[in-house]
């Protein structure tokens, strides 16, 4: 026999003679007829369509695959499927691919991860030497004192995270999100699972079945004839049966209350995963088994694999494992395994079995597999270790469905206890017992019925038959060492460590070992930890328990998580026109707007000096209708609103219960019970709940309807002397001073267009008109305004421009010149503040506000140095260097040619033409005058034309 | 006042090309695909307010959470009961007026608290059809839309795509059809939302449809 050295697994693959890829096999995968280039560490490989990547390099000699956690000892192939802790790659940009499950794909850039210089010599393997003091508990013990060092210990661990590397870089496919309501949900699609999936189906249920694999089968697929033509027939009934959504390469990765299971699907063109959100009214968990590993000196060297992953290696990918085995098994499919082995070439140099007393102490080697020491001492060349030596039932979805599994000392695994099984959920296959494939069958299709008769609400129960857990004997460990969890290289010794330090709870063992916290979770190692553990302390199995399995099932990337977030955005009816025009678009909240068109400046002197339009629709508007509304206003807003009259617009300021400014807007009446309110744009949904909730909590009596409208009319705001003249062009609405008057509302038609509501009122502080158009008019009532007012040099204008424009008036915005803590009289609002009203939310505290009368005031602010535009937020301070207020808003004046701003300042230092010291966020300190917050026409000659 | 352009309607989704038909501009587009997606914006909406108790479900003929063709006097119209004490009635384009009077008149009959508000310039209104419309609709919502929990003509309001939305299954000629009914401003984002979610099953555009 000649062993395979270890240098083979790298570079030096193509160098290998002999490939081990088999003749063809009855259940094999591979499409031999083409094949698929990719690179291992930089070399060229070649593999067969339904190769996994795993399988590829296997077939081509390579035995090394990975370094471990902490050692970096050299790890090879364990379980060849999805759970192999050994084949944990990176793929071009992607992290921590499982290499035995994920089929390669032409051009794959494949690498090993964490390893340096290379694979074949990793110079961190230079762990192992130091392997006596770096045993659990290592870094609590190590890493804790000095704590001043603590950030150098991170920087200097994280250079040893066993983890790939990521891009930032977005490719082309993206992360998808699903919602499904399927009637039963089957997790795994082995026989029992496609068994359970097809008897659903026939009971009238819709099922989703869900199978990790690539394809159907489970351990069918690697099994002999019989085992083929089973797998073609259940196969065939599936693709024949209407009803099963097959998802395969998905995984079931949880289940959370009333059946909500997140799906993790794979394979989907242009996706990389897709996360299903499913609602499911049965759940049918057919996981199958899982094959557990044994415990003992050197289990980890590459050549020592499980029985089933060497049939699938042989069965599946037509790979010679190794070329001279020995085998130990404790069960018929270890048996199968020692056909399985010899049919395909292997030499089975010894078949030790533990039924006949037969056992293992210790593999050796360096690197590899080269022998194997047998329970009497014996040594055998060899470069293949097998085990079979015992199943592990995944019992997770069940356990976060509240079920606690119970130890079974003759089957030698945690088995379901269905007392404690809620009844949307049910167990199938080989997860409850053991049988041959017609009995596995024959359990799985009465679930199948069963749950769907569950699911359907149907009247009988089904009589489901038992499935008995075959014996078998209780092997987890030769008493020698090894690694009971591969993923985190913790020991035999790290666990009876553990409990010796006084963790002698397998939860505590856990969590101070980190056993079972690998990405496998605990599906390898779990059995075998609690089995040593309760040997360290004396318990039995059953009486120390397993650790809590929780979601998620199997490690869920941050992007199936995420999905493509949905982000809203809304337009105004006038946004194509917006965007024809080159506006630069501002994103205010949901809404996309205009924020200028070029130079702000200009479009303020256009406002000033002639006219301009803004697109205003974002502004809130709720259509208010009743006898109640007055009474609702006086309720909400501050001042009084008894004797609004038809016809006219009343500014109005809400505050909550805590006297703090929630929203300002404009309410007039269109007729005897029905008023139109507005907010300000970031308001609207605010202002509707707040409304809403004081009617139906409060004053559920009041006969009001309340609807929300912002987006129902396109607002256009026509402000500037020449406004007028511009309007009057399009309406048949009287514009004259005396027939429409400041502060007033009529409807008319405006272009054509029927149902405008036209406000006379002045945020720029010009003469200006609110027209709000049926918003599936607003473009083309926009187009006319532009095309009008031509001749007037009319102007669109945009949010900046009118910002400056109100900021010029000493217009208050509430959110940007009030804060959550700006009471009502600090936003300057004393005149509009009724405190003789009988009631109104806030009026209790603004009482109290006024009776202190020691509030901060909003103030005019002009720095002395009128080029200087102190930053919005810069601090004002006091005499002492104190801070005493901010700068609410701030701008350069078009108007004025200087800058000019609001403030919030304490009350002592508030008095028109007290100079303040500003300091601005570089650390200079200038000087500013407090004003006056009206900078432009105070006595509002301008608006009131 | 000068009246220059004959005033012309315009839907929140981007048509392209258009074509004018009864004052609108719609899309001027014809699927040949059996699955797609439409703006119905044109319809008329009218939105009414009632007690969810009293005699007005009766008057309008639907309750909560279903939908169902009538006539209400000015012809085929659906009417949807979108919210508890809240309906929306659609009707052919331009029949808005007359179709708010007519409620008005029906409910007059009642003696309730009612209000009846045209708001179709208000909402978008967009119709997904299709055998596949539930599975497009899955990739962004989370309702269960299977014909045992929503068979056609029920009405819901959900979120699809972060928004929320009035989703009513109106089928078509036995084929899964549903009208989705969203604030105007938010029309062409679920328009995108939509056949974002439904390119893998060929989602297509196609012009206006009407009611029937």
């Amino acid at each position: 026999m000649s062993l395979l050295p270890l240098s083979r697994g790298t570079r030096g693959t193509r160098a290998i003679p002999d490939s081990a890829r088999l003749g063809p096999q009855p259940g094999e995968v591979i499409d031999r007829g083409r094949s698929v280039p990719f690179t291992w560490n930089g070399a060229a490989h070649s593999a067969h369509p339904g190769d996994t990547i795993a399988s590829a390099l296997a077939a081509a000699g390579v035995r090394v695959f990975s370094r471990s956690y902490k050692y970096h000892r050299p790890r090879g192939l364990l379980t060849a499927d999805y759970l192999d802790p050994g084949a944990f790659l990176q793929v071009g940009d992607e992290p921590n691919v499982r290499g035995a499950h994920r089929l390669v794909e032409p051009g794959m850039e494949v690498s090993s991860q964490n390893t340096w210089p290379s694979l074949r010599f990793d110079v961190k393997a230079v762990n192992q030497l130091a392997g006596r003091f770096l045993a659990t508990g290592f870094y609590y013990k190590t890493f804790i004192k000095p704590e001043p060092l603590w950030p150098l210990y991170e920087k200097v661990l994280r250079r040893f995270v066993h983890a790939g590397t990521i891009t930032p870089e977005v490719g082309a496919a993206y992360y998808d999100h699903r919602y499904a309501h399927p009637d039963v949900v089957v997790a795994g699609g082995g026989p029992a699972g496609m068994a359970a999936a097809l008897a659903a189906a026939r009971g009238g249920a819709s099922v989703m079945l869900v199978e990790e694999n690539h394809h159907l089968g489970g351990h069918l697929r690697y099994g002999d004839t019989a085992d083929l033509a089973a797998l073609a027939e259940l196969r065939a009934q599936v693709a024949g049966q209407p009803g099963i959504e097959v998802l395969t390469d998905s995984v079931v990765t949880g289940r959370f209350d009333d059946n909500w299971i997140p799906v993790v699907q794979r394979g989907l063109p242009g996706v990389t995963e897709r996360l299903i959100k499913a609602r499911a009214k049965t759940l049918i968990v057919a996981p199958g088994l899982i094959e557990r590993p044994y415990v003992f000196a050197g289990n980890d060297l590459p050549g020592v694999m499980l029985s089933t992953a060497v049939r699938r290696l042989i069965n599946l990918y037509a790979v010679k494992p190794g070329q001279r085995a020995v085998v130990l098994t404790a069960n018929p499919d270890g048996d199968a395994a020692v056909a399985d082995l010899a049919r395909a070439g292997v030499e089975i140099a010894a078949v030790l079995d533990p039924r006949r007393g037969d056992g293992v102490r210790a593999a050796h080697g360096h690197g590899g597999l080269r022998a194997v020491e047998t329970g009497t001492g014996q040594r055998i060349e060899a470069d293949l270790l097998v085990t079979a030596t015992g199943w592990t039932a995944p019992t997770s979805l069940l356990n976060q469905s509240g079920d606690r599994p119970i130890y079974d000392p003759a089957a030698a695994r945690f088995l379901p206890d269905p007392r404690r099984m809620p009844d949307n959920v049910l167990a199938a296959g080989g997860i409850v017992g053991d049988g041959t494939t017609a009995q596995l069958v024959e359990h799985a299709e009465a679930v199948g019925r069963e749950a769907a008769r569950r699911a359907t609400s149907g009247p009988t129960p089904v009589s489901v038959p038992e499935l008995k857990p075959a014996a078998h004997p209780e092997l987890f460990s030769a008493g020698t060492g090894g690694f009971v969890d591969f993923c985190e290289d913790v020991s035999a010794k790290d666990i009876t460590t553990a409990v010796a330090e006084g963790y002698d709870s397998v939860e505590l063992v856990k969590r101070y070992t980190t056993v079972t916290m690998g990405p496998t979770q605990g599906k390898l190692e779990t059995v075998n930890a609690v089995a040593l553990v309760a040997a360290a302390t004396g318990k039995s199995i059953a009486e120390t328990g397993t650790t809590t399995w929780r979601p998620v099932y199997s490690p869920v990337t941050l992007g199936a998580l995420a999905g493509r977030p949905h982000e809203p955005v809304r337009h105004s009816p006038m946004q194509p026109w917006h965007q024809r025009h080159g506006a630069t678009p501002l994103v205010a909240g949901q809404w996309i707007r205009p924020e200028h068109y070029g130079d702000p400046a200009a479009e303020v002197r256009a406002v000033r000096g002639g006219v301009g339009i803004i697109d205003v629709t974002p502004i809130g508007k709720l259509d208010l209708q009743g006898p109640d509304v007055p009474q609702l206003l006086n309720l909400l807003y501050v001042n009084k609103w008894s004797k609004l009259p038809i016809g006219r617009v009343r500014y109005g300021v809400m505050c909550a219960e805590d006297g703090v400014v929630l929203d300002d807007g404009v309410t007039g009446r269109l007729g005897e019970h029905h008023y139109l309110m507005s907010t300000t744009s970031s308001g609207a949904a605010t202002v509707w709940e707040w409304v809403e909730n004081w009617l139906q909590t409060a004053h559920p009596d009041w006969r009001v309807h309340v609807t929300p409208v912002t987006t129902a009319y396109a607002s256009i705001n026509i402000a500037g002397p020449r406004s007028r003249d511009l309007l009057s062009r399009l309406t048949d609405v009287d514009l004259s001073s005396d027939g429409f008057g400041y502060m007033n509302v009529r409807r008319g038609t405006v272009a054509g267009v029927a149902e405008c509501v036209l406000w006379r009122i002045g945020f720029t502080g010009e003469l200006s008109y609110e027209i709000h158009v049926p918003a599936s008019y607003g473009l083309h009532v926009w187009e006319q305004l532009m095309a009008s007012g031509a001749d007037l040099g009319v102007a669109p204008f945009g949010v900046e421009a009118q910002r400056i424009l109100r900021l010029e008036k000493g217009h208050v915005i509430v959110g940007q010149d009030t804060d959550g803590l700006t009471q009502g009289f600090t936003a300057g609002l004393d005149g509009l503040i009724k405190l003789d009203k009988t009631d109104f939310v806030g009026l209790p505290e603004l009482r109290w506000q006024h009776q202190r009368d020691e509030h901060p005031h909003l103030v005019g602010l002009r720095p002395l140095d009128g080029s200087v535009v102190p930053p919005e937020a810069s601090q004002i301070l006091d005499r002492s260097g104190g801070i005493a207020g901010r700068v609410t808003s701030s701008r350069m004046s078009p108007t004025l040619g200087r800058a000019i701003g609001l403030a919030q300042i304490d009350r002592d230092l508030a008095a028109v033409g007290t100079h303040v010291t500003v300091r601005l966020p570089d650390g200079r300190d200038i000087t500013a005058e407090i004003t006056d917050a009206v900078h432009v026409d105070p006595e509002g000659e301008r608006q009131r034309v | 006042m000068s009246d220059r352009t004959p005033p012309l309607a315009r839907g929140p989704v981007a048509v392209d090309p258009g074509v004018v038909r009864d004052g609108w501009e719609v899309d001027a587009r014809v699927a040949t695909g059996p699955l797609t997606l439409s703006d119905e914006s044109p319809l008329a909406k009218v939105h009414v307010r009632a007690p969810f108790d009293g005699a007005s479900p009766a008057a309008l003929g639907v309750g909560f959470g279903r939908a169902a063709r009538a006539d209400l006097g000015t012809g085929d119209v659906l009417v949807v009961g979108s919210g508890p004490g809240e309906w929306l009635v659609l009707g052919a384009p331009n029949t808005a007026g007359a179709l708010r009077a007519a409620i008005e008149e029906r409910l007059a009959g009642t003696g309730e608290f009612t209000t009846v508000l045209d708001l179709t310039h208000g909402r978008a209104l967009l119709r997904l059809t299709g055998r596949d419309a539930a599975t497009v609709l899955a990739a962004v919502c989370a309702i269960d839309l299977s014909d045992t929990v929503t068979p056609d003509g029920t009405a819901l309001r959900s979120s699809l795509a972060a928004v929320v939305t009035d989703l009513v299954r109106d089928d078509q000629d036995q084929t899964a059809s549903y009208l989705l009914h969203v604030e105007r401003s938010s029309g062409q984002y679920l328009a995108d939302a939509l056949l974002d979610a439904g390119a893998p099953s060929r989602l297509e555009i196609t012009g206006f449809r009407g009611l029937s």
